[in-house]
């Protein structure tokens, strides 16, 4: 014990006159290039971070053979947080310390990203991209100058989904709305911003109910819901428990009349529930619209896990990591805030829009060489980051026609900024 | 460098759960309380740190902005009060009543956490918790080789007080007790009234946990006390050696070790195809070390000392 008290505070003595040295070391690229990855891989959240990591994955073979980064293959090192923030922060630190990567993707719940930011990876000023945290606390973080601007997020933030589905409810005529939601950040934020969006707009919400996951009924909450016979009801949930209460409103009576979240949007759900009651559904999601660069990234998906990747977060982790790639070509070195410059860099309307896949990233590489402009449009559609490192993406309002997913409208990123600016004044 | 600057990182964290797991160690290794609830008591330390020291936000309930270590004596306070509460209404409770009643009572603190939206900030958590004397350092690496000093001294401090505590003649009745209460009855102690006082000093020793905790990654949510670190605390006293503070910090810092060395072992020899199966080869890897240890150190790494009074033969 003592012998290793005292070696630790030799090596902190040895240690405190280096750090002078290291700054200077990081111009020169060396091969293979780090990107550093946190995933909840197993724990509550394993089920949904395993497709996520697949998806990073795909990204970053994309990457590869597209040319790698700086000419330098990437060697992408994930480490599961195990839905934990203490072993997401320890991983953050391990990453950021002793392997050195310049960027770091993740993670998936805002409980784990934001203790990774105070504590490691502002103060290291090093960018992270996260696919999945939806949590508003980081805008306020961000208007607070607290991220220093190293933190992206390639999903639309709770506010994007509130007020575009508040404005879709508007104009089908809804006056009365009651919301279920699940009692998260991501509930609770949603529940905030559809209210205040969609009092604005001339409704009102008659109720809001909060559930807890993993039960197997949710009798109550639904009839807690009923009991105003709104106009419509909006459901804030995770496919499984979802599908679950979604058959017990309809059983009960309630309108079909749903409002659904992006994490609804999947095939799953539609099957559990029975695609004939969800005729009058809609639900919101980012663009993933149904472009060329979309739909190469959903065959390469197929092709590679013969999965679907209709599931939270993989469309955005494959953003996340190919944003990335394409940032780090871009930045001069591989600083930190190089990177995050970067990252800005990608989004100018006049550029030349690069897609998903190898030959797109090749083709990317090529153009940052001659000194072009690119912007880079992914598996969630064009991509374009705010000041607080948000995406201020279009929108998709999708449907359910037969059994199958649809799509009923798109809103445009004129319009919904337009929206906001009606909303927010 | 990096690795250096790693470490410390590393032992800020184990200095900390170590204090954990020693208040632990006086409640079940000295006095045989079986506290199920040990993040429910952590949790009341950090939240309380937070919710005395953060800036002031309109949506808040409690807007004090106190200096950080008046954030830590109340954290202190509080985790006393939350624990002589508890403690009154269950230390009549015998082994596995009491840890179905302290396990209950964790998860209802961290609900509590999750749905008070005005004092703790619920599921959103609460930001830019002060660290404590952070202005005065430059870089991460200074501010933490500050706070390992902190924490590690903390971590000193509780150690050198409970090894004194555990030495007393208090100390030996709490011994007494957990061997045999009913002869420590006959002899004339005051089993429940001692139980109850080994049970809120475990417990405030784990709030001050908490709010080093907060104090050194300056958030808080309700997810950082998810019920599994009550278990993570559980193995740490039992590998390294349950009744025995140093087999208690030894224990905490070979499993938090063996928690983040597999983590790094696995990405490093898994190729990357297989690298999204390597969480699950991590936790199978993790029991596995954990139950051969149990088999072949079923007292833990450092078992209990054998205790004779100096006076005898």
């Amino acid at each position: 014990m003592k012998r290793s008290i005292g070696l630790l505070a030799g090596a902190v003595l040895v240690s405190a006159w280096m750090p002078a040295q290291n700054a200077q070391a990081q111009n020169a690229v060396s091969c293979p290039v780090k990107l550093g990855g946190i995933l909840p891989l197993t724990g509550s959240m394993g089920p949904v971070g395993k497709r996520i990591s697949d998806s990073a994955q795909l990204a970053v073979k994309h990457i590869n053979e597209g040319g790698g980064i700086k000419g330098c293959p990437v060697e992408f090192i994930l480490r599961d947080d195990q839905g934990q923030p203490t072993v997401g922060v320890d991983a953050a630190k391990y990453l950021v310390e002793v392997e050195r990567v310049p960027a770091i993707t993740g993670s998936v719940s805002s409980g784990v990203t934001l203790p990774i930011l105070t504590s490691v990876t502002v103060p290291s000023k090093v960018p992270v991209v996260s696919c999945c945290s939806t949590a508003a606390t980081f805008t306020t973080l961000a208007q607070e100058g607290k991220t220093g601007g190293f933190f992206f997020r390639t999903l639309p933030t709770v506010k994007t989904q509130a007020y575009a589905s508040a404005k879709v409810a508007a104009d089908r005529g809804f006056k009365r709305v009651t919301m279920i939601y699940i009692n998260t950040d991501f509930g609770t934020g949603m529940v905030k911003d559809f209210t205040k969006a969609f009092n604005k707009l001339g409704g009102q919400v008659l109720k809001t109910v909060a559930y807890n996951e993993n039960q197997p009924s949710y009798r109550a909450e639904v009839n807690s819901a009923l009991s105003d016979k709104p106009d419509a009801v909006f459901l804030v949930a995770f496919p499984q428990d979802g599908a679950t209460m979604t058959r017990e409103w309809i059983s009960l009576g309630g309108t079909q009349n749903l409002i659904l979240n992006n994490a609804l949007r999947t095939p799953e759900y539609v099957k559990a529930v029975g695609g004939k009651f969800l005729q009058n559904a809609f639900g919101m999601d980012n663009a993933s619209t149904s472009g060329p660069t979309v739909e190469s990234f959903k065959q390469s998906f197929q092709a590679a896990y013969n999965a679907s990747p209709d599931g939270p977060g993989i469309y955005n982790q494959y953003d996340a990591v190919m944003i990335l790639g394409l940032a780090m070509n871009l930045a001069p070195d591989l600083s930190g805030t190089a990177i995050r410059d970067a990252m800005r860099k990608l989004q100018s309307p006049d550029a030349t829009v690069v897609g998903t896949g190898p030959e797109e990233f090749k083709k990317a590489i090529a153009l940052i060489k001659d000194g072009k402009a690119i912007r880079y449009s992914g598996a969630t559609g064009p991509l374009e980051f705010d000041a607080n490192g948000d995406v201020s993406g279009a929108a998709l309002i999708w449907n359910v026609k037969g059994d199958q997913l649809g799509t009923d409208q798109t809103l445009t990123v004129e319009e919904m900024s337009k929206l906001i600016k009606q909303i927010d004044g | 460098m990096g690795i250096v600057s790693y470490l410390i990182f590393f032992a800020i964290v184990v200095s900390i759960l170590s204090i954990i797991t020693l208040g632990l160690n006086l409640q079940w290794g000295s006095t045989g309380v079986f506290n199920a609830g040990v993040v429910g008591f952590y949790a009341v330390g950090g939240y309380t740190y937070a919710i005395l020291t953060a800036p002031g936000r309109p949506e808040l309930l409690v807007n004090l902005e106190l200096p950080w270590i008046l954030g830590v004596v109340g954290a202190l306070i509080a985790s006393a009060i939350a624990a002589l509460l508890v403690g009154l209404a269950t230390m009549k409770l015998r082994g596995d009543y009491l840890a179905i009643a302290t396990f209950g009572i964790a998860v209802t603190i961290q609900l509590i956490a999750l749905n008070w939206e005005g004092l703790t900030g619920g599921s959103l958590g609460m930001t830019s918790v002060p660290r404590p004397l952070s202005g005065f350092f430059e870089t991460p690496f200074t501010y933490n080789v500050f706070y390992l000093c902190l924490s590690a001294g903390f971590c000193l401090l509780t150690y050198w007080a409970l090894e004194r505590i555990v030495r007393s003649p208090w100390g030996r009745v709490l011994r007494a007790i957990r061997e045999d209460e009913g002869a420590a009855i006959a002899l004339g102690k005051d089993a429940a009234t001692l139980r109850l006082q080994a049970f809120v000093l475990g417990s405030t020793v784990m709030g001050l946990a908490g709010a080093l905790y907060v104090g050194f990654i300056g958030f808080v949510s309700p997810f950082d006390f998810v019920p599994i670190i009550t278990f993570q605390i559980w193995t740490m006293l039992i590998v390294g050696g349950s009744g025995n503070n140093k087999g208690a910090v030894l224990g905490t810092l070979v499993v938090w070790g063996l928690w983040s060395a597999s983590g790094t072992l696995i990405s490093k020899i898994l190729p990357a195809a297989f690298q999204t199966q390597g969480g699950a080869v991590q936790t199978i890897l993790i029991g596995l070390v954990l139950v051969l240890t149990l088999l072949f150190k079923p007292g833990g790494l450092i078992g209990e000392e054998p205790t004779t009074s100096r006076h005898a033969g």
